[in-house]
């Protein structure tokens, strides 16, 4: 075999090998495509939208009962728990896509690492609260976990129109 | 002191001759504030509206580790970059040295106490239209901090907006100095929302689009703004019902000011989640709830 065949195959089997990696670790179908990893991080931060939006419905009195409340609640605790790695994976910032989240989210990694940790706790204390069932409680707690979504929201995502 | 003595005296009258039935609405003539609450002392007034008036955010440079009120926060706009000044009571950098009067010309006009102009980037279009009384409690507030001795930091700007004399001539065209008497025919609740989102909010600052030299645009009033802070997009909040806020209910409203939830289930961030943060989370319900009704009455504008 000459050097040139050689290389091609190197470079093929470490592709391969690294494709086997990422592939495996994100648990994503196209995990090397950046845009198709913005989108998956926005229908995650759907998921967790539409479950707050639902407990906020049940707040306001404005149509959604108890029982859609603690759906919703589910989504956002099961939605939160997610590797804030595979959420935000590199290369995924504004650019690539329709993507929002600012470049400084990985320049400050363990800022948005401990925000993205600390919605999964106070979902869980909602998800209580609702179980509880103390209106003014929910309503707290709704306060708390929207709190934990802003301080990211905050420093890390452009707005967009 | 300065606010509570008219509405005594204004109270009076209506107390003894009608007897209970004269809550409807401000007393006739007088000054929109209708504070959340007279109780205390000056500078624990102040602190509530210290919170109402967002002053913490601009006047602290929270990302380089600057002291409370001490300035220096970079403000990106289109005019060039200003650098927020320290609000602290330190005399040499800070206001130590300013005068009831002072005070209250810097933001009734725009002036400092040594005559020159202020940038409308201080947003004194809107806080004109505060209280002399509320302005001298927000005093007492400030006054009752801790003095930093940072200096202030010059503004980066390019010509002819660098150029300070010219700001008279833009606060002839623009400024209508307050305050603004209440609107007898709404209800006090309108009335205090109006105060708490023109005067202390300033929410048409961000929200109004701005003119070639930076004056709120009346005719867009709260209509959004393309080109807000750090080139954020603003969005629009009159009852447009495309993308203001038309279809909204009042508790839509009254949670996004509380918590940052939208209608959606979006938690806003950006320059919003801030003053979320600093400012509406911190009001009383009742004044969400009055802000809430005053911008549902905003004419649409899309």
């Amino acid at each position: 075999m000459n050097n040139r065949v050689v290389n091609v195959l190197a470079a093929t089997s470490v592709a391969g090998l690294l494709f086997a990696l990422f592939g495996l670790s994100s648990g994503t179908a196209g995990a090397a495509d950046p845009a198709a990893q913005v989108k998956e991080r926005q229908q995650t931060m759907k998921a967790m939208g539409g479950g707050l939006g639902a407990v906020a419905k049940y707040v306001k009195g404005e149509g959604a009962t108890a029982e859609d409340a603690s759906k919703g609640v589910a989504a956002l605790v099961a939605a939160s728990g997610k590797d804030p790695k595979a959420v935000f994976p590199e290369g995924t910032e504004v650019g690539v896509g329709d993507s929002a989240a600012k470049p400084e989210l990985w320049k400050n990694w363990s800022k948005a690492q401990s925000d993205w940790g600390a919605v999964q706790p106070a979902a869980q204390k909602l998800q209580a609260a609702l179980q509880g069932g103390d209106r003014a409680q929910v309503a707290q707690a709704l306060a708390a976990t929207s709190k934990t979504c802003g301080g990211c929201h905050e420093d890390f995502r452009i707005k967009k129109n | 002191m300065g606010r509570t003595l008219p509405v005594v005296v204004l109270a009076l009258p209506l107390a003894f001759a009608g007897g209970a039935a004269a809550d409807d609405g401000a007393p006739g003539g007088a000054v929109a504030s209708m504070p959340a609450t007279t109780a205390g002392s000056a500078a624990e007034r102040g602190a509530y509206l210290f919170h109402a008036a967002g002053c913490q955010g601009c006047h602290t440079a929270s990302e380089g580790g600057g002291e409370p009120l001490a300035g220096g926060r970079a403000l990106k706009t289109p005019f060039g970059t200003f650098y927020t000044p320290n609000i602290t009571p330190d005399p040499a950098n800070g206001i130590g040295r300013w005068s009831d009067a002072d005070f209250i010309r810097a933001f009734r006009e725009g002036v400092r106490p040594d005559g020159t102009a202020l940038y409308p980037a201080f947003p004194y279009a809107s806080y004109t239209l505060m209280t002399d009384g509320d302005l001298l409690d927000l005093k007492a507030y400030l006054f009752a901090q801790t003095a930093a001795a940072a200096p202030n930091k010059p503004h980066d700007l390019s010509p002819p907006f660098s150029w300070r004399f010219l700001l008279p001539a833009w606060q002839w065209m623009y400024l209508t100095p307050g305050p603004r008497p209440d609107e007898p025919a709404r209800p006090a609740a309108w009335n205090r929302g109006r105060y708490l989102v023109d005067a202390l909010g300033h929410c048409g600052e961000c929200h109004t689009p701005r003119n070639l030299l930076g004056a709120m645009e009346a005719d867009r009033y709260l209509a959004g703004n393309p080109d807000g802070p750090d080139g954020d997009k603003v969005p629009n909040v009159t009852g447009a019902t495309g993308k203001g806020i038309g279809g909204w209910s009042d508790g839509d409203l009254t949670l996004l000011l509380e918590t940052g939830l939208t209608p959606e289930g979006d938690v806003v961030g950006g320059a919003m989640g801030e003053v979320v943060r600093n400012s509406t989370s911190k009001l009383t319900a009742e004044d969400r709830a009055a802000i809430a009704a005053y911008l549902k009455t905003v004419p649409a504008v899309e």
